[in-house]
């Protein structure tokens, strides 16, 4: 499809071309056009049975998930024992079985998995982890725990792997004002975004001379040959930033977003996304923010607004999602950089830990609980041991929802969770 | 000195010219005016860096904020009890206290701006935005606006001083002790917060320690609290038992703990690599950092000498280092306002560009503080930081003010660089000059000169009035919005 040129090449030429030209409202046409490229989403799909209109929405729970406390082990003692001011009190769990259950916050995650929408994974981890905050994200980000390829993230190689809709701009939109690591890749393809209306340049004359002014910006922002690094790096994300600029323009003003959602920034970032997905952006991953999971001090009031804030969110989105028929597209997963000590420390807080439960929600989950719940008292280091690697869920993610080859991408195979079907 | 720290000594071919001093101040402060590169070129390399080691030199004179009535608030809410007062008269002077210290936190953000944009001792200003990125506290977390500002004037006042002396006082520091729980370490049940980022962020790096060395280290800072806004030992709930902190095992304290972190060989590559790495460039060669670590451990933990080696150096002045950072948000915006002569800008609205920018003056994103090169560019910032010269020219930008129906004045620094130019190619070149400081491709000078108007760069041009202002703020903002403009 892109012969003689390497795909960056092809995405740096395409969007240059688009760049230059004039004011079209899809750029996505633009570069199949000018590179003679029949594009069509519908009958492109690299692994059958995987529709191409898949979309993925990554959540990341910032700080380390107290684990224990959002999936709550309440028919052990262990628990009790280890968390004398923090545990959930028994008849507060709301029951999913016999043995675990959610934190009483969690309501809308309970309406979701009662639906059959949510899936919650186990007891995930990875070998001899680290318990700081940015050597275990950047190990979860990257899929790398040896940390060999940490210039770029598994989104980022799913994004430069054969992936047929990913070779535009914001194949990955990222809504925060840093780019996760998991998100960046050779390409470039993905962008980030706070809010529509900050995104976008603003020349500063009116009328006519703004018109002229936006095209003296092109020519000083194109990109050119043998330029050093940063700089051929800021020319093309200027690109890209124009670009995708008029897309999520566009797409936002068809939709607004009709379901009830949280008055948090979380909330607005989820509402920012099903915008995006209803006005038809060819992205395919989306990337969302929770802070706060950091959880040493005072940890009752603060987490557990957390967890209301993020079944609430959840909720409200896919409810928008079906509203405008798009829910069957969309799978969200939400994952943390570790869970928390089993024991409370004395500052009504706990400490970083280890393994921890990821979620999974959409109408084509296989819903309810997957693995194993780790024991609370065969521990490492007085923290859970994991049962299912996290790099398991990413498999079955890229195979199974993204079309992908996940031995490829994440540079080993790795068993699937049996969350998707 | 070893050769990888060799001092740079002007020649023929690499001599002390206006592009090193204009990075000199580009790095060490805030960017200088033409005038103050003639006058850092005049003087020689040494006695520039001397000036601004030399912090003491001039005096500083912007009035502290005032927290009076802020500590009265909190006075006030915490002197209710359940037997002088109701529940809500408890709840309603609470929220009082927090919305006034709300109102100081922005206040004090304002402030620090202000300070940055008037200071006369630049390196002093970066040192503190330095060390606020690496030993980092900020809200939500420090409930009292106040310690904020005792924090930020201990970083002012160690600013080049000795780092085991203000590592052992952040461990002391009130927005620290609250930033990261250690105010409620207590015996038994200890809290790894402070001990963790301690090792990992602050002193010796990831690889260094193991996990039992953090969770000892955590026992010995058990009790080092605060009573409101000063350090407090609490002898009740410090651990006295014994431990054992890298190989070292004895009753320790949190200063014992300081005492054995410095004395391992990490400590001497770790804050010297951070230096470097803000002052030059990232990923430094190793052979660079030894050199460092050598000045920084004979000097016993001295900041000053190991700054000074960096700023005389060779290497600083090479072309790795030379317009290759990407400006921070700070240095972009306290930088733009200096080099337009708008020091009277609205401070509101530099802050809030500096937020949408990504660094948020005493609201870092995570202890790990603030991003590093590239990392400071997305799509999302970029335009960001292209739209805030729109501020500056126009007085709008999406997100922070609507543009004015009369635009603001040309900035008046802008109206000098045009004063002696006579054709558009002229003027062109001497906007670049200050702003970027090295030419711009043809292309790209000649969609500049189109800016102004002009056909070609022999064109007539001059400053007079209504629509030639237009025109040269169109080719400001135009300079402004380049991936040029955003390296230093």
């Amino acid at each position: 499809m892109i012969s003689g040129m390497t795909r960056r090449e092809f995405i740096r030429k395409g969007l240059t071309i688009v760049a230059m030209g004039a004011t079209a409202p899809s750029f996505l046409t633009r570069t199949a056009l000018a590179m003679g490229h029949p594009f069509d989403l519908a009958q492109v799909t690299s692994r059958p049975g995987v529709p191409d209109d898949h979309v993925l929405v990554v959540v990341q729970m910032g700080g380390g998930n107290d684990g224990l406390n959002t999936l709550v082990p309440f028919a052990d003692d262990a628990y009790y024992r280890a968390r004398p001011r923090l545990a959930v009190p028994r008849g507060q769990v709301i029951r999913l079985n016999d043995e675990l259950g959610l934190h009483p916050r969690m309501t809308a995650f309970k309406e979701l998995y009662d639906r059959g929408a949510a899936a919650i994974i186990q007891g995930v981890g990875y070998p001899n982890p680290s318990r700081s905050h940015f050597k275990s994200m950047e190990i979860w980000q990257s899929a790398d725990p040896d940390g060999r390829t940490l210039r770029v993230g598994w989104i980022g190689r799913y994004f430069d792997s054969k992936c047929p809709t990913c070779e535009v701009p914001a194949a990955g939109v990222n809504v925060g004002p840093t780019m996760p690591l998991a998100m960046r890749s050779d390409g470039g393809q993905a962008v980030s975004l706070e809010t529509p209306e900050a995104f976008q340049w603003m020349p500063s004359l009116d009328g006519s001379g703004a018109r002229e002014e936006l095209e003296l910006f092109k020519i000083l922002n194109a990109p050119a040959p043998n330029e050093p690094g940063t700089i051929d790096f800021l020319r093309h994300t200027a690109m890209n930033a124009v670009v995708a600029s008029e897309q999520v323009r566009d797409a936002v003003r068809r939709y607004r977003g009709g379901a009830d959602y949280p008055n948090t920034r979380f909330g607005a970032s989820l509402r920012l996304i099903a915008q995006m997905i209803a006005g038809g952006l060819p992205t395919k991953v989306y990337y969302a923010h929770m802070t706060g999971f950091d959880t040493h001090a005072a940890q009752q009031g603060a987490h557990d607004a957390l967890l209301e804030q993020l079944s609430a969110g959840v909720a409200a989105f896919l409810r928008d999602l079906e509203a405008q028929g798009n829910a069957e597209r969309v799978l969200v997963v939400a994952f943390s950089e570790f869970g928390r000590r089993v024991a409370e420390n004395g500052s009504g807080g706990t400490d970083h830990g280890t393994a921890a439960p990821m979620f999974a929600f959409g109408p084509r989950v296989r819903p309810g609980l997957h693995g194993r719940h780790p024991s609370l008292t065969d521990l490492a280091d007085g923290d859970l041991r994991h049962h299912v690697d996290f790099r398991s869920v990413y498999a079955t993610i890229l195979e199974r929802w993204l079309g992908a080859d996940p031995a490829a991408i994440l540079g080993a195979p790795f068993e699937r969770v049996p969350f998707l079907a | 000195m070893q050769q990888a720290l060799a001092k740079f000594v002007p020649s023929a071919s690499e001599p002390w010219d206006r592009a090193r001093a204009a990075h000199l101040l580009n790095r060490a402060g805030f960017g200088g005016r033409p005038d103050e590169i003639d006058r850092i070129v005049r003087i020689g390399m040494d006695a520039a860096v001397e000036e601004l080691v030399a912090i003491d030199r001039v005096p500083e004179t912007t009035a502290p904020p005032d927290f009076s009535a802020l500590r009265a608030a909190w006075a006030a809410a915490a002197a209710l009890t359940p037997a002088n007062s109701t529940e809500r008269q408890r709840f309603e002077a609470r929220v009082t206290a927090q919305r006034l210290d709300n109102q100081k936190l922005q206040e004090l953000r304002e402030w620090w701006t202000a300070h940055m944009l008037r200071t006369r001792r630049p390196l002093q200003e970066r040192m503190v935005l330095f060390w606020h990125g690496l030993l980092v506290s900020g809200r939500p977390e420090v409930r009292l606006a106040e310690t904020l500002y005792i924090q930020n004037e201990l970083f002012r006042r160690m600013a080049l001083g000795n780092y085991k002396a203000l590592v052992l006082a952040i461990c002391r520091d009130p927005a620290m002790l609250q930033y990261l729980d250690n105010e409620s370490n207590r015996k038994g049940r200890p809290n790894e917060n402070f001990a963790r980022e301690l090792l990992e962020l602050f002193t010796l790096g990831i690889g260094n320690y193991t996990e039992q060395d953090v969770k000892e280290a955590a026992r010995a800072f058990t009790g080092w609290t605060r009573r409101g806004y000063t350090f407090f030992f609490d002898a009740r709930q410090h651990d006295d038992g014994p431990k054992t902190f890298l190989g070292r095992t004895g009753n320790l304290d949190g200063g014992d703990v300081v005492e054995i972190i410095f004395a391992q060989p990490a400590a001497a590559r770790f804050l010297p690599r951070r230096l470097f790495e803000a002052f030059a460039y990232l990923r430094p060669e190793d052979e660079v950092i030894d050199a460092l670590a050598e000045v920084f451990r004979a000097s016993n933990f001295e900041v000053a000498p190991v700054v000074r080696a960096i700023l005389t150096s060779r290497v600083f002045y090479s072309p790795r280092a030379m317009r290759t950072q990407v400006k921070s948000p700070v240095q972009l915006v306290v930088g733009a306002v200096r080099q337009l002569g708008l020091e009277d800008a609205p401070l509101p609205q530099l802050v809030r560009a500096m937020d949408l920018m990504g660094q948020a003056l005493f609201i870092p994103p995570h202890v790990g503080g603030w991003p590093r090169g590239e990392s400071w560019i997305t799509t999302s910032t970029l335009l960001v930081r292209y739209n805030f010269s729109g501020l500056l020219l126009t007085g709008g930008m999406p997100g922070v003010a609507r543009r004015a129906a009369v635009p603001p004045a040309l900035p008046p620094e802008a109206a000098r660089a045009c004063e002696a130019a006579r054709t558009a190619g002229e003027v062109t070149d001497r906007l670049v000059d200050r702003l970027v400081g090295r030419a711009l491709g043809a292309d790209r000078r000649r969609a500049l000169v189109r800016a102004l108007g002009a056909s070609d760069a022999a064109s007539p041009f001059a400053l007079d009035g209504g629509e030639s202002e237009r025109r040269v703020r169109s080719a400001l903002h135009l300079l402004m919005s380049t991936p040029e403009y955003q390296l230093a």
